[in-house]
């Protein structure tokens, strides 16, 4: 009785993940349906990479180069996730390992900042944008972002678990700043720094409302809002639709099942 | 005493490049921001001053009460039903022994789901002809007009949010168990208490930080809606689906007043602000396991 009950109870949460990755399923095998079988079978008669093709290559033609779009998105994300790990990982450092007055409110502003939720700054975020001229360019969407308080905060609290001895002894070996943030701070801080970058690469790659107001051109588009455009304007064309949203959909998921460790302890850390 | 000075010196070297990028991109729009919500403007020439007309007019905007309710439909279709299989889930979680990885690995994928891209996939699952709608009829004999009927598109919304965030609020309501002393849960065996008596009575209000964390979460992501009802509903059917930011982009960017849109900003905020507030008085409770 007592195994049956198990293996009743597994089967049951066996289904259940099923359930939950069937939309992600649904879009995978539907994009490589022919048009005319995506709503009407569930197992195609062939499998086509037509969709893919007519991203690629007749996309330009509609005014949404696709392959640029992904390359933006590319670009802007792994810009802005390096600039916050470089610049968190070197001001966290002041913060928890200098010893000097005003440190602590410093620290205290940083915690004031995270208080205010990002969409009450957008607009007036955008006003600054156009005041400074980069309305419609790719620096609207990566300079905003240069620098993250979460990141900091998150840095900073695990450079405080690390025991000032390292860095004395470092100082004892001669070792400049630089070199005690880049071979003890930073090695030493291995999982915030993973949890770090994974949360701010996929924040950047899916943001949608911000690139949506400061881009207008299509060819310097990331990919979210491309395909958000194409879908107003050719909503008929469900295979090409679904094939971009698999491309859409892949880095990240790609990035989470990388970091899927660091993860588990980003969401057990969020406790704390 | 030199060595301090140095210290300090480079302290504040670091710091000050961290304050002089927050001062542009955060101290400028906050200054802005209450420029703008206290003046009249429409993207060119000087903003003239209005005083509190903006905030009172919020007041008197039937369509911001329309966006009100429903942000507090939303609230309570998603937050009971997201915080309910959260905790099935973490409790189902607990008891595992084989498969949890991959179970674990199911329900946290749709996490990362791009909003963009789920909006478009839903919209097609959801769709007239798609495939759940198939199911239902081939098996049931009926459809249902999941984005197109005024009431139930803004709780399909909420059931896609649901299944994108369940995994990852499960994920914290589990680890808030897994920081219960199992020594607890014997010392209840051994005085006879039954399951029952034992969830309610110790697991549940132990895992009272991670049931905070939560709740705190939902509600702040409930204030943040825009791009499901953008790409799926955009607002309708009978604006029942229009949210505090869709409106606000709106009124921005299509009716062209920026000024307006930031007051309706603040007050968006203020909402969210007492409502996790009170959540905060209702629910948090000190927690020790001694």
């Amino acid at each position: 009785m007592k195994r049956f009950k198990t293996v009743l109870f597994h089967t049951i949460m066996l289904f259940l993940a099923f359930l939950w990755l069937y939309p992600y399923l649904w879009l995978f095998v539907s994009s490589f349906k022919p048009s005319a079988e995506i709503f009407t079978k569930v197992v195609p008669s062939r499998f086509t990479l037509d969709h893919y093709r007519f991203i690629f290559t007749m996309a330009e033609k509609m005014k949404r180069p696709f392959l640029r779009a992904f390359m933006n998105s590319l670009f802007i994300t792994t810009t802005v996730t390096f600039s916050v790990l470089l610049t968190s990982t070197i001001v966290a450092y002041a913060l928890a390992k200098l010893r000097f007055r005003g440190r602590g409110a410093v620290f205290n502003f940083v915690l004031f900042q995270m208080l205010f939720p990002g969409f009450m700054f957008i607009i007036p975020l955008f006003v600054l944008i156009r005041n400074m001229g980069l309305y419609n360019t790719y620096a609207a969407m990566i300079v905003p972002f240069l620098m993250s308080s979460w990141g900091l905060f998150m840095l900073t609290q695990s450079y405080r678990s690390i025991p000032q001895d390292y860095i004395e002894a470092a100082k004892i070996d001669g070792a400049s700043t630089f070199w005690i943030i880049f071979r003890v701070m930073v090695p030493l801080s291995k999982n915030t720094i993973s949890i770090v970058s994974l949360f701010t690469f996929i924040g950047v790659w899916d943001n949608f409302l911000w690139p949506l107001m400061v881009v207008k051109d299509y060819s310097k588009m990331p990919l979210s809002v491309l395909l958000a455009t194409f879908n107003h304007a050719y909503a008929a064309y469900v295979g090409p639709l679904l094939a971009g949203s698999v491309i859409q959909t892949i880095p990240m998921v790609l990035i989470f099942l990388v970091f899927r460790k660091q993860f588990l302890q980003g969401i057990a850390l969020s406790l704390k | 005493m030199k060595l301090r000075r140095r210290e300090a010196g480079l302290g504040w070297g670091i710091l000050a490049l961290y304050l002089c990028y927050t001062a542009v991109f955060w101290g400028y729009p906050f200054v802005w921001m209450l420029i703008l919500a206290l003046s009249r403007w429409r993207f060119v020439g000087k903003p003239s001053f209005v005083g509190l007309q903006n905030i009172l007019r919020i007041f008197v905007d039937s369509m911001f009460w329309r966006v009100f309710w429903n942000t507090m439909n939303f609230l309570l279709y998603f937050v009971p039903m997201v915080f309910v299989a959260a905790l099935l889930f973490a409790l189902a979680l607990n008891k595992m022994k084989y498969f949890k990885t991959f179970v674990t690995l199911s329900f946290l994928v749709s996490y990362v789901s791009s909003g963009v891209a789920y909006s478009i996939v839903f919209q097609r699952i959801f769709s007239e002809i798609g495939p759940l709608n198939r199911f239902l009829y081939n098996t049931f004999g009926f459809t249902i007009p999941w984005f197109s009927d005024p009431q139930l598109a803004l709780f399909s919304i909420a059931l896609m949010v649901t299944w994108k965030f369940i995994g990852y609020y499960g994920l914290i309501l589990y680890s808030g168990l897994q920081a219960i002393p199992k020594t607890i849960f014997e010392a209840a065996q051994l005085d006879g208490a039954s399951r029952w008596t034992t969830f309610w009575r110790i697991t549940f209000p132990l895992m009272n930080p991670a049931v905070v964390t939560v709740l705190i979460l939902s509600v702040n992501l409930s204030f943040g809606i825009f791009t499901e009802p953008y790409m799926i509903t955009g607002g309708g059917p009978m604006n029942r689906t229009l949210t505090f930011l869709l409106y606000m982009y709106t009124t921005a960017f299509q009716r062209i007043n920026p000024s307006y849109a930031t007051a309706l900003a603040i007050v968006t905020a203020l909402i969210n602000f007492s409502l996790v507030l009170i959540v905060r008085k209702v629910v948090e409770r000190e927690v020790s396991f001694e």
